[in-house]
C-alpha cells in the first residue's frame, strides 16, 4: 500500500507571533519555522504503517516555496521514503492546496492519503475534506485511531460527543487529531540518510493545475489585550457583574 | 564554513525539542537536588541513535586495528598532511559539537558529565590504550552505558598539574603496581564505573619531579579506592564532582594504560587537554545564543518608563555586544571545524585563544543577560542566573584563563 502524507511548513508552535507594523500579515522575519505538528503526526502514522508491513512506500509532499524542502527533509528523516515539492508561493489557500494534492494523487495513485486536520498557522481545517471531495475518496477526519482491515480502513474519530468509528473503502483520506500517536525524534543516522533520499520538484503546470486564488487577506491584527481581573466581594456582586457588565446572563 | 548546514540545523532542532520536553522538566532536580544525570543522557543517546553510531564506529576501528592498521594518531601529530576539504570531513568534526551546543542552552552541567566520560576518558583509552583495554573499557564508555572519570587534579596540583603531582605508582615486584594518592574536583568521581588515574612512577634512581608520568584504568569498587559524595558547587549542579582516595590499590599490568610504562605520559595528557578546548567553545556558543535570545525577548516586551526597555541605548549596547560575542565564538568554531576537516590542527595559541575568548565572552554575556532581566534575572525562575553561574566554570576547568594566556604567549614567542 502506497501512502501519501502532506506536510506543511509553519511557524514553530513555541514562537509568539507578531503582526507586521502595517497589519498586512504575520511578521515571519527571523522566526523559527517547523513542520506543522498535525502533519508530523501524519508522518508518524504512515511510518508506523510501513514498520507494521502494511504500507510499502511513504511519500511526503509539501506545497510551497523552496524553503518547504526543509520540512520534506524532516519527514524523510522521520522515515518517509521519498519527497515531492510542488513549487508555489509560500502562502496558498486550502482549495488550491487540495487541487494540487489531487494532482499528486492522480500521478502517484496512493491507497491512503494522511494529512493533519489543520495547520497551526491558518487553522483552516479544510484541505483534507476538500481533497476527499475532489478526488472522490471517502474521508475519516480528526482520527485518533487508524486500523487497516483488508481493503477497508477503520478510523476512530474524535467528535464532540465522544468517539465515532467509521469504516472506509480504500483509497481514502485521513486527517489526524492530536491523540493519534506521539511522533518520534529522528535519529542521527536517519537524518543523515534523509539527505540522499529522492526529492522531486513539480510546478502546478506539471500537475495540470491552475493556481487562482479566491481569497484576499485584508488585515492581520493581534488579539485584543485582556483587561486585568478583579476580585468580587460576594455572590451578589458576581451575579450583578455577570448580568450588567459581562452581559453573559440575563 | 560560514554557517551550519541544513542537516546540522535539523539535528540541532531535533535535539532542542528533545531537551525542552525531556530534560527541562527535570532541571531543578538535576541542578539542586542531586539527581544523577546519567539515565537522562542514556535516553537521549538511545533516542538519537548516538549509542548505535558509537558502537558502529568502535567496531570499525577495532576491526581496522585487528587487521594491523595503527590507530589514528591525529591527536598528537600536528604535521599531518593537508587533506582536501569535503562535506563528509566537515560533518565528522562538526557533528560532535552539536550536542554540547544544544545542551548548554539549558544545562551545561550535562555536557560536562558527558564530555568527561566520553570525550576525555573513553577517548584517552581509544588513543593510548592497548587493543585489549579498548575492548574491555572504552566500548561501554563510548555508548555511555558506563560512566567514566579522568583524574589528574590533586589538592596541591591544579594548574601545575604535573609539577606538584603527588600520586604514585610503585612496582610490586610481580609485574603489577601499587597505587596511592588523592584526586580532587573530579567530574563524575562520585559515580564513575571506570577511572583513568594519572600519577608518577616511583624511581629510586631519580628526584621525584623527574619520575615518569603513567596512568592506570581502574574500576569502581576496587579495594583501596574510595569515591566521595558530590561537592556542593556554585553552578553545573547536574555534573557530579568529587574526590578520589587511593590507598595501596593493587593493580596488574593489564590496567597500565597502553600496557607499557611509556603508554600515556605528559603528551597523552596534554592532547586530552587540547581536545577539551573546542568543547568549551561549543558550550560557550550555546550559552551565549540562549542568553541573547532570552534577552531580546525580554527587551522587546518589558516596559519601563512607558517603553520597551529595548528602546534604551544602554540596553541596546548590551544586546549588540552579545551579538558580537556570538559571531566571534561561532566564527572561531567554524575555523576550528574547517582546520580539523582539512586534517590540520589549530596552533596551541589559536586553540588557547578560542578557549580563553569563548569562556570570557560567555561569562560576560550571561552576566549582562541577568542585568537586562533586572530583579527578575536574579531569581531562579528566570533561568538566566543559572546560565551565569554555569558560565563561570568555563574560565576554570580545561585550563584556567590565566593558563590559556600563558600558553598563548609562550607559543607566540616560540618558547615551549
Ligand atoms: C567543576 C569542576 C570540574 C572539574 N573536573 C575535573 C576532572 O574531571 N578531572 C580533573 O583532573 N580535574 C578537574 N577539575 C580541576 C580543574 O582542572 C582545576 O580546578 C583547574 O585546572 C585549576 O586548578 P586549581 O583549582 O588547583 O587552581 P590553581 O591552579 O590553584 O589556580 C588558582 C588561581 O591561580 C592562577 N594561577 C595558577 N598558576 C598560575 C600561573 N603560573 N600564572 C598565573 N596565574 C596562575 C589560576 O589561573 C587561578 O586563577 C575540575 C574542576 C572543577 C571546578
Ligand atoms: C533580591 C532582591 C531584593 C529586593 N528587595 C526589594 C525591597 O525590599 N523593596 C522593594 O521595593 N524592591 C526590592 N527589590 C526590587 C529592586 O529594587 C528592583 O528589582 C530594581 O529596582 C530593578 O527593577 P526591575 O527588577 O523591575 O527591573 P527593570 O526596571 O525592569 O529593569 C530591567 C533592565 O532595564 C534597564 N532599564 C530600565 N529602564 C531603563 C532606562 N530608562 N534606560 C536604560 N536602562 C533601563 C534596567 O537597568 C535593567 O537592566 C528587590 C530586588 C531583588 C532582586
Amino acid at each position: 500500500m502506497k501512502v501519501l502524507v502532506a506536510v506543511k511548513r509553519v511557524v514553530d508552535y513555541n514562537v509568539k507571533v507578531r503582526a507586521k507594523a502595517d497589519g498586512s500579515d504575520v511578521d515571519l522575519n527571523n522566526v523559527k519555522m517547523a513542520i506543522n505538528p498535525f502533519c508530523e503526526i501524519a508522518v508518524e502514522e504512515a511510518v508506523r504503517l510501513k514498520e507494521a508491513g502494511t504500507a510499502t512506500e511513504v511519500i511526503a509532499v509539501s506545497i510551497g516555496d523552496k524553503a518547504c524542502q526543509e520540512q520534506i527533509r524532516t519527514a524523510l528523516a522521520l522515515g518517509a521514503d521519498r519527497g515531492i515539492q510542488v513549487e508555489t508561493e509560500s502562502n496558498v489557500e486550502p482549495l488550491v492546496v487540495a487541487k494540487l494534492l489531487k494532482g499528486v494523487v492522480d500521478k502517484e495513485q496512493p491507497q491512503l492519503v494522511i494529512l493533519g486536520k489543520q495547520s497551526i498557522d491558518g487553522d483552516n481545517n479544510q484541505t483534507g475534506q476538500m481533497l476527499g471531495a475532489l478526488a472522490n475518496m471517502p474521508q475519516g477526519t480528526f482520527a485518533s485511531e487508524v486500523v487497516v482491515d483488508g481493503d477497508k480502513l477503520n478510523v476512530t474519530r474524535e467528535v464532540d460527543g465522544g468517539l465515532q468509528t467509521v469504516s472506509l473503502n480504500l483509497p481514502a483520506v485521513v486527517t489526524t487529531d492530536l491523540r493519534l500517536n506521539e511522533p518520534r525524534y529522528a535519529s542521527l543516522p536517519n537524518i543523515m540518510k534523509a539527505k540522499k533520499k529522492q526529492l522531486d520538484v513539480y510546478s502546478p503546470a506539471d500537475l495540470g493545475v491552475e493556481v487562482t486564488s479566491h481569497l484576499t487577506q485584508v488585515s492581520v491584527e493581534p488579539p485584543a489585550e485582556r483587561q486585568a481581573g478583579i476580585k468580587v466581594e460576594d455572590v451578589d456582586q458576581l451575579v450583578d457583574k455577570l448580568k450588567n457588565e459581562a452581559k453573559v446572563i440575563s | 564554513m560560514i554557517e551550519w548546514t541544513e542537516q546540522q540545523q535539523m539535528i540541532r532542532g531535533m535535539m532542542r525539542d528533545f531537551i525542552e520536553k525531556e530534560i527541562q522538566p527535570h532541571i531543578d532536580d538535576l541542578e539542586y537536588n542531586g539527581m544523577p544525570p546519567y539515565d537522562l543522557m542514556r535516553k537521549m543517546f538511545a533516542t538519537f541513535g548516538i549509542d548505535q553510531m558509537a558502537t558502529a564506529n568502535f567496531d570499525r576501528q577495532i576491526a581496522r586495528e585487528e587487521a594491523g592498521d595503527t590507530p589514528d594518531k591525529s591527536n598528537d601529530d600536528k604535521t599531518t598532511e593537508e587533506r582536501p576539504l569535503t562535506d563528509a570531513a566537515l560533518d565528522a568534526v562538526a557533528m560532535p559539537m552539536l550536542l554540547p551546543m544544544e545542551l548548554s542552552r539549558v544545562c551545561p552541567g550535562l555536557v560536562t558529565a558527558l564530555g568527561v566520560s566520553v570525550g576525555l576518558t573513553a577517548n584517552a583509552i581509544m588513543a593510548k590504550g592497548s587493543l585489549a583495554q579498548k575492548k574491555r573499557f572504552a566500548r561501554d564508555l563510548l555508548t555511555f552505558e558506563k560512566v567514566g572519570a579522568w583524574a589528574i587534579t590533586e589538592p596541591n596540583s591544579g594548574s601545575d598539574a604535573f609539577g606538584s603531582m603527588k600520586s604514585t605508582a610503585r612496582r610490586d615486584g610481580e609485574g603489577g603496581y601499587i597505587l596511592n594518592g588523592n584526586k580532587t574536583f573530579i567530574t563524575n568521581g562520585p559515580f564513575a564505573d571506570t577511572i583513568v588515574f594519572i600519577c608518577r612512577l616511583e624511581d629510586p634512581e631519580r628526584e621525584q619531579q623527574d619520575w615518569k608520568i603513567v596512568s592506570f584504568i581502574l574500576d569502581s569498587g576496587m579495594p583501596g579506592l574510595d569515591q566521595s559524595a558530590p561537592f556542593k558547587k556554585m553552578g553545573i549542579g547536574s555534573s557530579p564532582t568529587g574526590e578520589l582516595f587511593l590507598s595501596d590499590v593493587k593493580v596488574g599490568p593489564d590496567r597500565l594504560m597502553g600496557e607499557s610504562e611509556d603508554g600515556y605520559g605528559r603528551s597523552g595528557a596534554k592532547s586530552t587537554f587540547s581536545a577539551e578546548r573546542s568543547g568549551v567553545a561549543a558550550m560557550a556558543l550555546g550559552l551565549v545564543e540562549r542568553s541573547l535570545e532570552m534577552s531580546l525577548e525580554y527587551a522587546n516586551t518589558r516596559v519601563q518608563f512607558g517603553q520597551p526597555i529595548g528602546n534604551y541605548q544602554l540596553v541596546q549596547l548590551k544586546l549588540a555586544k552579545m551579538e558580537v560575542a556570538r559571531l566571534n565564538i561561532e566564527n572561531m568554531i567554524f575555523r576550528y571545524i574547517e582546520t580539523r576537516a582539512r586534517g590540520k590542527d589549530l596552533t596551541l595559541a589559536e586553540a588557547s585563544a578560542m578557549k580563553l575568548y569563548s569562556a570570557q565572552a560567555a561569562m560576560e554575556v550571561t552576566s549582562e543577560a541577568v542585568q537586562i532581566f533586572g530583579g527578575a534575572g536574579y531569581m531562579r525562575e528566570s533561568r538566566v542566573e543559572q546560565l551565569m553561574r554555569d558560565s563561570k566554570i568555563l574560565q576554570i576547568y580545561a585550563g584556567t584563563d590565566e593558563m590559556q594566556v600563558v600558553a598563548m604567549a609562550r607559543d607566540l614567542m616560540g618558547r615551549s
